[in-house]
Formats: C-alpha cells, sequence, structure tokens
C-alpha cells in the first residue's frame, strides 16, 4: 500500500511503499519519551521504496532497550517525528516510519505491540474514559 | 503533585506542579501528527511552578490548529523530544501543557478525560485484545 505524509509545518514529506499487516504499537520507554505520548505507532517502509523532500535532523540514540543504536529523525522547524532507521550514510534498508503523520492513518491498523512490559497500566482502558466529541 | 522530567538527550530538563485530575489525551489531528503517535497526553503546569531547569527548546508556531488557536509548540532541537505547548508571546505564561511521556512521574499520571474523540484513531480503545510481546519482536 501507497503511503505519504508530511510533518505539522510541511517541510518534510514522506512517501513510500508499506505492508499494512506490519503495523505495530511500541510501548519502550524510549517511545514514550520521545513522543511524549503513551507509545509509538509504526510502520516499515522499504528502503527502494522510501522518498522524502526536506533535511531532517538526526539524533542517534544509544541506550535503546533493545541496545541497538538507532538513528531517529525529526523536522528541526516543528520537532515532528519522522521515522527511525539504522545509522550510516546513504539509503538504509528500512524505514520505520510513525505512522501518526501519514495520510493514510486511518487505514493503518496495528497488529501487534511490542515492548508491552512497560505500557501504561491505563492505555487497554481508554473506552471507559470519559470522552468528548470536540474539546472541553 | 511535583513533577520533573527530560528529553530524550537530556538536553532539557524541567520540573513543576500539575493536578493530576487534569491529565487528558488529546487525539486532535495536530496530536496525531506532532507525536507520530494516535494521540497526545497532556498535563496543564501552572506558570508560576514551571521552571526550565537545562536547555533551551525550539519553539514552532501552529497557526492551523482545529480549535482555532495558535499555540506555541516546544521540543529539544537536539532530539526533537516535544515538551510543552503554550500561548503565544514572550514572557512567562499562565500555563504550560506538558507531554507526560516525558514525565518521570508518568506512570502514576492516568487520563481523566479524551478530547477531539470524534478523529480518535478506531484502534486505540482495542488494545487489550491487539497481540503483544512484552519485549521487542
Amino acid at each position: 500500500m501507497k503511503i505519504s505524509g508530511a510533518c505539522q509545518c510541511g517541510s518534510i514529506t514522506v512517501e513510500g511503499e508499506v505492508d499494512p499487516e506490519n503495523v505495530r504499537v511500541c510501548h519502550c520507554t524510549d517511545c514514550q519519551i520521545n513522543s511524549g505520548s503513551a507509545f509509538r505507532f509504526n510502520v516499515p517502509v522499504p528502503g527502494n521504496t522510501f522518498k522524502m523532500t526536506g533535511e531532517p535532523t538526526i539524533y542517534i540514540k544509544t541506550t535503546a532497550e533493545s541496545g541497538r543504536p538507532r538513528a531517529q529523525a525529526f523536522c528541526p522547524k516543528c520537532g515532528t517525528p519522522i521515522y527511525t532507521t539504522s545509522p550510516g550514510e546513504g539509503q538504509q534498508a528500512s524505514y520505520m516510519i510513525r505512522a501518526g503523520i501519514l495520510a493514510q492513518r486511518d487505514q493503518l491498523i496495528p497488529k501487534r505491540q511490542i515492548w508491552f512490559r512497560s505500557a501504561q497500566a491505563w492505555v487497554t482502558g481508554l473506552d471507559a474514559v470519559p470522552k468528548v466529541e470536540k474539546q472541553a | 503533585m511535583r513533577i520533573d522530567g527530560a528529553c530524550q538527550c537530556g538536553y532539557i530538563k524541567f520540573e513543576g506542579e500539575g493536578d493530576p485530575d487534569k491529565v487528558w489525551v488529546c487525539h486532535c489531528a495536530d496530536c496525531q501528527a506532532g507525536t507520530g503517535s494516535a494521540f497526545r497526553i497532556n498535563l496543564p503546569v501552572t506558570g508560576a511552578s514551571f521552571r526550565m531547569l537545562s536547555g533551551e527548546p525550539t519553539i514552532f508556531i501552529k497557526t492551523t490548529a482545529e480549535s482555532g488557536t495558535p499555540r506555541a509548540q516546544a521540543f529539544c532541537p537536539k532530539c526533537g523530544s516535544p515538551i510543552y505547548s503554550t500561548t503565544v508571546g514572550d514572557g512567562p505564561k499562565p500555563s504550560y501543557t506538558v507531554r507526560v511521556g516525558l514525565l518521570r512521574q508518568r506512570d502514576q499520571l492516568t487520563p481523566k478525560r479524551q478530547n477531539w474523540f470524534r478523529s480518535a484513531q478506531p484502534w486505540v480503545t482495542g488494545l487489550a485484545s491487539l497481540p503483544r510481546n512484552e519485549k521487542g519482536a
């Protein structure tokens, strides 16, 4: 499936091909801190289909819970997270795109959640939290 | 309740006071894009108690929020971690809406309300039945 997305300010756009079966939620503490939320929601894009305009800032995270260094890309103007990939020059094998920035995000349903041991306790109970259609 | 937090790379550190009954989830489209995730979790911290202990965030002024209110969004220029949003302008503000995921006390901050539920991702209320791995996969 073809996907496309942009950061909040529009400086960075991405496109590529994904398999919707590979969408996942990650509850690791790095994803909680770097999203400022409870988890991330990711989809891998093969490097040979991935295209980008604009120039993200790369932060190399070396203390991931998994132990692997990762290159995290975000927009230097609006801070929107774009992807993570393996560190190094040139095209990488795969880019883990942050699904929240994609135009097709409503069609990307997570199939698995990982690092559930650090999931926020309330995250499986959102149906019972009072809901407002707009804001209150 | 006293809260403190730091961005992922440690450049930005801050502290303040927030009321745990005010924690909310925001499902608006801006929060989905700004986190790259499904929603934000927010806690208002009073301006009088909010202190930046280290670092200087980059400010992005978002003018097209669904609510129509322009907001100043702060993030770490080195690692991109979102820090807070507040009203636009110079000087101290009455309130800072802090991103709960980067607080050390996040495990104690349970959302009491969900805003902009009309744009919530349909699967967010079904995580209890989604297959899970305790670690990575």
